[in-house]
């Protein structure tokens, strides 16, 4: 009676972690998983593609579409071009950030701001591979066929109160970034997702610079 | 201020009463000398409640407030920084007087003044005013005033199928503005 009861609790606890992630199972070899990216996003030094971004009202039943073009250099520099149904522009550049928002400019130093710094960081660490040793962040692992999705739950107060996971999906071949998904206390999330990606294209500095 | 009372009717200021089915707003922000901007979605749900959902263009979410239709609110959301007293019953009052949901027309009154039409609602601690031409085809700016001055001055122009796709709040007693100008989704 005892093993069935075993069993039977292996098999709900089974279903209910895959339940999570339609479709995705929690990653075997997590020391592999670990060792693989960090090699594979090693190579990646520069990323240029487009985006779209969903920001997800579910008590309002409604989407916000925006989209845009995104670079990405090594190291630690970000820049996140929206262009539909708004001009905004932020650039991340080590320590700093620019914002351009239609006319408006703001220069703000991440170095001022804790949370600003710690949303930097994540970006940042998204595209570097420096996502699974964020100390910020309890990090869980799951795949399926094709992709893996690093579920990273923040620790520290001030991203508790704002987020309750940040996951990411990479491709599981070059690791690469498909998707980045900020989920709130509330139903509410935000997905960005990369497309038309091109891997180590040349990038000049320029695109990057903060006056 | 001296204002003639003259027998206007109140429902003439019904035309400016914004209809807000869904719609989304590039929103501009000066508070205190920082800026601030982003997106404001208003929408009328399904129980006739107005909400508002403002946030950053990345989609970071400053705050999201329901309006009901008879004069009650709730804060569904606001961020830390943000979530003071005195800042939650500023944004409240200030998106209450460009809601114009719940008028007491009871007590209200329409004067005349430098040939403007005032329609006046007294609230709590002042008055609120709806200010249109001569002509009353066109709402020319709101007020919000205590006993003694204006507090708030917004404006709601540009009505396309009843939207205002342009609106701004203008505090006088200390530096915060809203702008938000319609975007289509």
């Amino acid at each position: 009676m005892r093993k069935v009861v075993i069993v039977l609790l292996g098999m709900v606890l089974g279903i209910s972690l895959k339940a999570q992630y339609a479709g995705y199972s929690p990653v075997s070899d997590l020391a592999k998983f670990k060792t693989d990216f960090s090699a594979a996003t090693k190579k990646i030094v520069a990323i240029k593609s487009d985006f779209v971004q969903e920001k997800n009202l579910s008590m309002l039943s409604e989407k916000i579409i925006s989209k845009g073009k995104f670079w990405f250099k090594r190291e630690s520099m970000v820049r996140m071009e929206y262009n539909q149904p708004y001009q905004y522009l932020m650039i991340l550049n080590k320590d700093k950030i620019f914002i351009k928002d239609g006319q408006k400019e703001n220069k703000i130093s991440a170095k001022s701001n804790k949370l600003f710094q710690q949303i930097n960081r994540i970006m940042i660490d998204c595209m570097q591979g420096t996502a699974l040793d964020n100390p910020d962040f309890k990090t869980r692992i799951f795949e399926n066929k094709t992709n893996s999705l690093i579920e990273l739950t923040p620790q520290t107060k001030g991203l508790k109160e704002m987020f309750k996971s940040i996951n990411i999906i990479v491709d599981s071949k070059d690791f690469s970034v498909i998707s980045i998904e900020m989920l709130e206390l509330s139903n509410d999330n935000t997905l960005i997702r990369f497309t038309n990606k091109e891997l180590n294209a040349e990038i000049p500095d320029s695109l990057f610079t903060i006056l | 201020m001296h204002m003639q009372t003259t027998t206007g009717n109140i429902s003439g200021l019904a035309k400016f009463k914004p209809a807000f089915n869904v719609a989304l707003y590039k929103t501009e922000v000066d508070v205190v000398g920082n800026h601030l901007s982003g997106l404001l979605l208003i929408k009328k749900m399904p129980d006739s409640s107005t909400r508002m959902v403002f946030s950053n263009e990345m989609g970071l979410k400053f705050f999201d407030f329901e309006f009901t239709t008879d004069g009650n609110f709730k804060v569904y959301f606001i961020m830390k920084k943000m979530n003071k007293k005195p800042v939650i019953k500023t944004l409240r009052k200030d998106f209450e007087l460009i809601l114009m949901e719940h008028l007491d027309t009871t007590a209200a009154s329409v004067r005349i003044n430098n040939g403007l039409i005032y329609y006046v609602f007294p609230e709590a601690k002042g008055y609120n005013y709806y200010i249109t031409d001569s002509t009353g085809d066109n709402l020319v700016s709101m007020e919000r005033a205590s006993k003694r001055k204006t507090v708030v001055q917004a404006i709601m122009k540009n009505y396309i199928n009843g939207t205002p796709d342009t609106i701004g709040i203008s505090h006088k007693t200390f530096n915060f503005t809203i702008g938000l100008k319609r975007i289509e989704r």
